[in-house]
């Protein structure tokens, strides 16, 4: 099998002639079987879909439809290439056909559908792996650190085959006294199999937060004893617990129209429900596309700048994530109550909430480590459908179905902690926006599928390589860890006043304001703080040296 | 004057004090002549807190019972409240306070009776004065010369006793061209360009009228200011309708006819009451607690600072295009010449000049553009955003300034050789001070009320090495280059360390800030030692 360049004319190969790949990491490649057998099945999901194999040309995928994609003056050809990390990119090239040929290309294979084809698949690192991400965030590892903690928690293998809940990884921790009978019962009251798992243990005071999916009481109110009593079994004898749901009263009300709703007083008494709002799915995905045609707006008016950040939304969206999120802490730290989010799905605003609540509340989540691993833990293992959500960015105008920037908001939440709290984070802005840039288009495997079932049947840790691989070598490690950080064993509550929440700058007005500047400044401080470093040593061995010398040579004190 | 008839009672025990950013505590509260001192009655780490009553822009009491409460709201932005017990005393002081807060009389300003131990009055007050500037600039020499006309500001009442103008016009045309502009402020030199010669001067409007008069000596003194150039341009700071609209009463603009080689460009700035009314609608919109992030955003916008901020900033821009790439000099002035023009002129200056960058250079700049050629302070900063006082000639034409060279030291972070601090230190004192240097509204203001004998000068006491230490950017590192600012809208920012400078958010970067200032602070110890 020779896989030939998918650009006409270009004779680069993936594969030599003996069938072995080359190894060459550039290069853009179609698979001519493929395309002669399954065309039919391509172009269809060409259609609906775009994803990133283009990432062998220029490493950003990209979207190219709301532009006049190509325009002609005389035998020159313009590309404008609009990438999903928010980049506008010109090609000039010479000869119609060429440009026609280039922008055919960059179109279908941008926008191919099938996982197996996509870049991870064919990436092979050209650096040394150290430390196989794929293995550095077990769930039988992180269990390990909550059993030396507590002793009411156990592991169950009751999805190991992903048949009760196919968004759930194989391990789940639940409360020890419930068997595996009783949660398949749970399962089929609530939302696509998502039982009440646990989320994060409170070391300090024991309490802990949960998630799950809605649970499916429909109309007529129908309850589930199990459900009950797992839940309740969280809560110590006499307390009470909290229920965030992330949705509206009305929209929760409306649910049940759909089988879905919320969990009633009458059948859970020891239990306080708290609704808050936070916006999902294609508003989001609307707020995202408003707020970067906002800001690649050119009028040059600060009046018109300022409504459209105010119309699109996004700033209002930031701050209610956060809001919950802090309520969700507040409830935990200082109510000493236990706590169980869900919204609808519980794939979405859900994991927002409760991995936000737990940087909030555990330093261990704001080093480095830490916050891969809480990634891993409420994004990847938790479900989050990363493919159907990162599918589109903001410059696509085909019809968004699945997309939505949860994600990227998630981030954006975790920045406007950083900058309040500039000293307490390990990892520094560029880890973010590299997770940002990795969720939408990567040569890594991490973000790759819908869920953990998914991943497996892909055979991503044997087929692809893991971010985390990358990531976590000394070199890259350098690049993102924060030169103030300082462990700072606190909660951390941050303003969620509108006036203390900014617009990320980093990664909204990255390609269109000139960071030199501000990098060169970053640099500057990094510079200043290992130099300082570097004198605190020093004065510390001199002084070792000093004491030393006292005590070997006596008359040094009279002299 | 005699402070004591204000104060009917000095101190009162048991108050309670609540200040943004810290805990109530209780204890002792005192009135003087000048100042409001509470002390904790905590013995372990007695705080003390020492206001100028100056900085009080507004109070407002309320009575419960026997006890009453007020609230004072300051010129920096903070907002304290003391609980009083007693109708009575809270009255008295609540008169006291409303009284002295706002005395017109500057010379029982306490600026007159700071006598810091450490410090005796200076020799010489200011950084420098017209003649040391132009002694220091050699290359002026040649084509400028410094005049005197002025020395005893009856040509001009707002200008410096000294001058810089062309070499070839002599007094007696400057005395006719004064005739012809708003106040007397004939076109004066305030920045050469080194790198090509050309030069920045301005002027207040020409009194053309509604019938057109024309001023030869104006238009000699114009002309040999672009004598071996092949043209200068005028940059207005109101709007075309707004300039002809101003020959109804006497004033006007340049005719093309008359000054056949100057091209005018017209960039409408606000001033005066828009801009006040524009910084009060943006502090309420600061402190605005509905969380609302709709509602906020609408705020700022209606508030219209920041398109004022973008303004200013492509404006200075216009002005350092026309002086850096175009190479020709420009005439800047709007009516009176005391407010937009020393923004843009300044402004300009910052982003060509290197020297203007350090902190001795901002300082000085500050100095020649606002204290000599005059701008009105105690008239534009008599009041600030929480004043319920009618509005008169208050505009926060100054603080606009600062916020652009904030914005320019955010977009520059390593090219400005001082640091916000001091920005938030000039934004404070130039509307309640120990010192004298925004006292009064001009130098002969400042002669006649011998402000230069008897206050201590703000800038010095700056540039002492330890204040030096504190508002220095240890980022610092000097570039030849012009530093064009970004003046798209997505670009500014509001300024939240002055504006939401008393809400809790804004502190962590402080402390970052500190951090980093403290490590550079150290290594000069080590380096000397």
């Amino acid at each position: 099998m020779s896989r030939s360049c998918c650009i006409i004319n270009c004779n680069s190969r993936s594969h030599d002639s003996h069938g072995k790949p080359t190894g060459k990491e550039i290069g853009c490649y179609r698979i001519t079987s493929l395309k002669r057998n399954c065309s039919s099945h391509v172009s269809e999901v060409t259609k609906t879909r775009r994803m990133a194999w283009i990432a062998a040309i220029q490493r950003p995928n990209i979207t190219s439809q709301n532009t006049p994609a190509h325009r002609f003056v005389g035998s020159l050809g313009h590309i404008t290439v609009k990438c999903k990390d928010l980049r506008v990119i010109q090609l000039e090239i010479t000869g119609m056909e060429e440009c026609l040929n280039i922008a055919s290309s960059i179109e279908a294979l941008s926008t191919l559908d099938l996982v197996s084809l996509m870049y991870p698949f064919f990436y092979r690192p050209m650096f040394e792996v150290i430390e196989d991400g794929w293995n550095s965030f077990l769930p039988q590892n992180a269990f390990k650190d909550l059993e030396s903690m507590t002793d009411e928690w156990r592991l169950s293998e009751v999805n190991k085959d992903f048949s009760l809940c196919p968004s759930y990884p194989p391990l789940v921790a639940v409360p020890k006294d419930f068997d595996d009978e009783t949660l398949k019962k749970v399962a089929t009251f609530r939302h696509g199999g998502r039982f009440p798992v646990l989320s994060y243990y409170h070391k300090k005071n024991g309490m802990v937060m949960m998630r799950a999916g809605q649970p499916l009481t429909g109309t007529n109110g129908r309850r589930c004893k199990e459900d009950e009593k797992l839940i309740n079994a969280t809560l110590r004898p006499g307390k009470r617990g909290y229920i965030i749901d992330t949705r509206a009263i009305n929209v929760a009300q409306q649910a049940k129209a759909r089988g879905g709703g919320f969990e009633l007083e009458a059948n859970y008494p020891q239990w306080r429900r708290i609704h808050k709002a936070i916006e999902r799915y294609n508003v989001l995905q609307e707020s995202l596309i408003k707020l970067v045609e906002a800001c690649n707006d050119q009028s040059h008016s600060m009046d018109r700048w300022l409504s459209k950040l105010e119309a699109s939304n996004w700033q209002t969206n930031v701050k209610e994530i956060l809001t919950t999120a802090c309520l969700a802490a507040q409830c935990i730290d200082r109510e000493g109550a236990s706590v169980l989010v869900h919204g609808t799905e519980g794939t979405d605003s859900t994991l927002q909430v409760t991995s936000l609540a737990q940087i909030i509340l555990d330093p261990g989540c704001r080093t480095v480590k830490g916050f891969q691993s809480l990634v891993e833990r409420e994004w990847l293992q938790a479900g989050h459908p990363f493919q159907q959500r990162c599918a589109q960015s903001a410059f696509s105008n085909s019809k968004p179905r699945h997309e939505a920037p949860v994600f990227l908001l998630f981030l954006d939440c975790v920045w406007q902690i950083l900058r309040q709290f500039p000293c307490s984070f390990e990892f520094n802005e560029s880890f973010l926006v590299l997770l940002f840039e990795h969720a939408y288009a990567s040569q890594f495997g991490t973000f790759l599928g819908n869920s953990a079932a998914e991943r497996a049947r892909l055979c991503l840790p044997e087929k692809t390589v893991s971010l985390w691989s990358w990531v976590n070598r000394p070199q890259e490690l350098e690049r993102l860890t924060n030169p103030l950080y300082e462990p700072n064993s606190l909660v951390i509550w941050p303003s969620v006043a509108p006036q203390s929440l900014l617009l990320w700058e980093g990664v909204f007005l990255r390609w269109n304001r000139s960071s030199k500047c501000l990098d060169e400044a970053y640099e500057e401080m990094v510079h200043i703080i290992e130099y300082n470093k570097e004198l605190q040593t020093k004065v510390n061995s001199l002084r070792r040296q000093l004491a030393q010398l006292e005590t070997e040579d006596p008359l040094l004190h009279t002299p | 004057m005699e402070f004591a008839e204000h104060i009917k009672t000095a101190n009162v025990e048991d108050v309670v004090l609540r200040q943004p950013l810290q805990p109530p505590s209780r204890g002792t509260l005192c009135i003087t002549g000048h100042h409001l001192l509470f002390s904790d009655r905590e013995e372990s780490d007695s705080r003390q807190v020492l206001l100028l009553l100056r900085n009080i822009d507004a109070i407002e009491k309320r009575m419960s019972g026997s006890s009453g409460t007020i609230t004072m709201k300051c010129k920096d932005l903070r907002v304290l409240q003391l609980d009083i017990p007693g109708m009575e005393q809270c009255l008295n002081i609540a008169h006291s306070i409303e009284t002295l807060s706002c005395l017109d009389c500057v010379s029982a300003m306490y600026p007159f009776f700071y006598r810091p131990v450490d410090l005796s009055l200076p020799e010489q007050w200011g950084l420098s004065s017209p003649e040391m500037h132009y002694s220091q600039m050699k290359e002026l020499y040649e084509k400028w010369r410094l005049s005197t006309v002025n020395r005893d500001y009856s040509v001009c009442p707002s200008y410096p006793p000294a001058v810089i103008v062309p070499k070839s016009i002599d007094d007696d045309t400057l005395k006719k061209a004064a005739k012809f502009r708003q106040g007397g402020r004939f076109p004066v030199l305030c920045y050469y360009h080194k790198k090509n010669g050309m030069v920045i001067m301005r002027s207040s409007q020409p009194l053309l009228g509604a019938n057109r008069k024309r001023c030869k000596e104006d238009e000699l003194l114009l002309q040999a200011v672009i004598e071996g150039s092949d043209k200068g341009y005028i940059i207005d700071t109101r709007s075309m309708q707004q300039a002809q609209q101003a020959r109804m009463t006497g004033g006007g603009f340049e005719s093309k006819s008359f000054y056949d080689r100057w091209k005018r460009f017209h960039r409408q700035m606000e001033r005066g009451k828009a801009l006040q009314e524009s910084l009060i609608k943006l502090v309420e919109a600061c402190g605005d607690e509905s969380n609302n992030m709709d509602r906020w955003l609408s705020k700022l916008e209606n508030s219209k600072w920041l398109s004022h901020v973008q303004n200013a900033l492509s404006t200075a821009g216009l002005l350092v295009e026309c002086v850096e790439r175009d190479g020709h000099s420009v005439l800047v002035h709007g009516s009176e010449g005391t407010d937009c023009s020393l923004l843009i002129s300044t402004l300009a200056q910052l982003i060509m000049d290197p020297c203007c960058r350090t902190m001795e250079g901002f300082l000085g700049l500050l100095e020649r553009e606002w204290i000599q050629a005059r701008h009105p302070f105690q008239q534009r900063c008599a009041h600030s955003a929480y004043s319920h006082a009618r509005l008169q000639q208050e505009s926060p034409v100054f603080l606009l300034l600062l916020d652009c060279v904030w914005q320019l030291w955010r977009q520059f972070p390593l090219a400005l050789g001082f640091s916000e601090a001091l920005l938030l230190r000039l934004a404070t004192e130039v509307y309640a001070s120990d010192y004298g240097t925004f006292l009064c509204n001009s130098d002969q203001e400042r002669c006649a009320l011998e402000v230069k004998e008897r206050t201590h000068c703000l800038f010095r006491a700056l540039l002492r090495p330890t204040e030096r230490d504190y508002y220095s950017n240890p980022l610092y590192e000097r570039t030849e280059l012009a530093i064009w600012p970004s003046v798209h809208p997505q670009s500014l920012q509001l300024w939240k360390g002055y504006f939401l400078r008393w809400t809790q958010q804004v502190r962590h970067l402080e402390e970052a800030q500190e951090e980093i200032r403290n490590m550079v602070i150290e290594w000069g110890k080590l380096a000397r030692s």
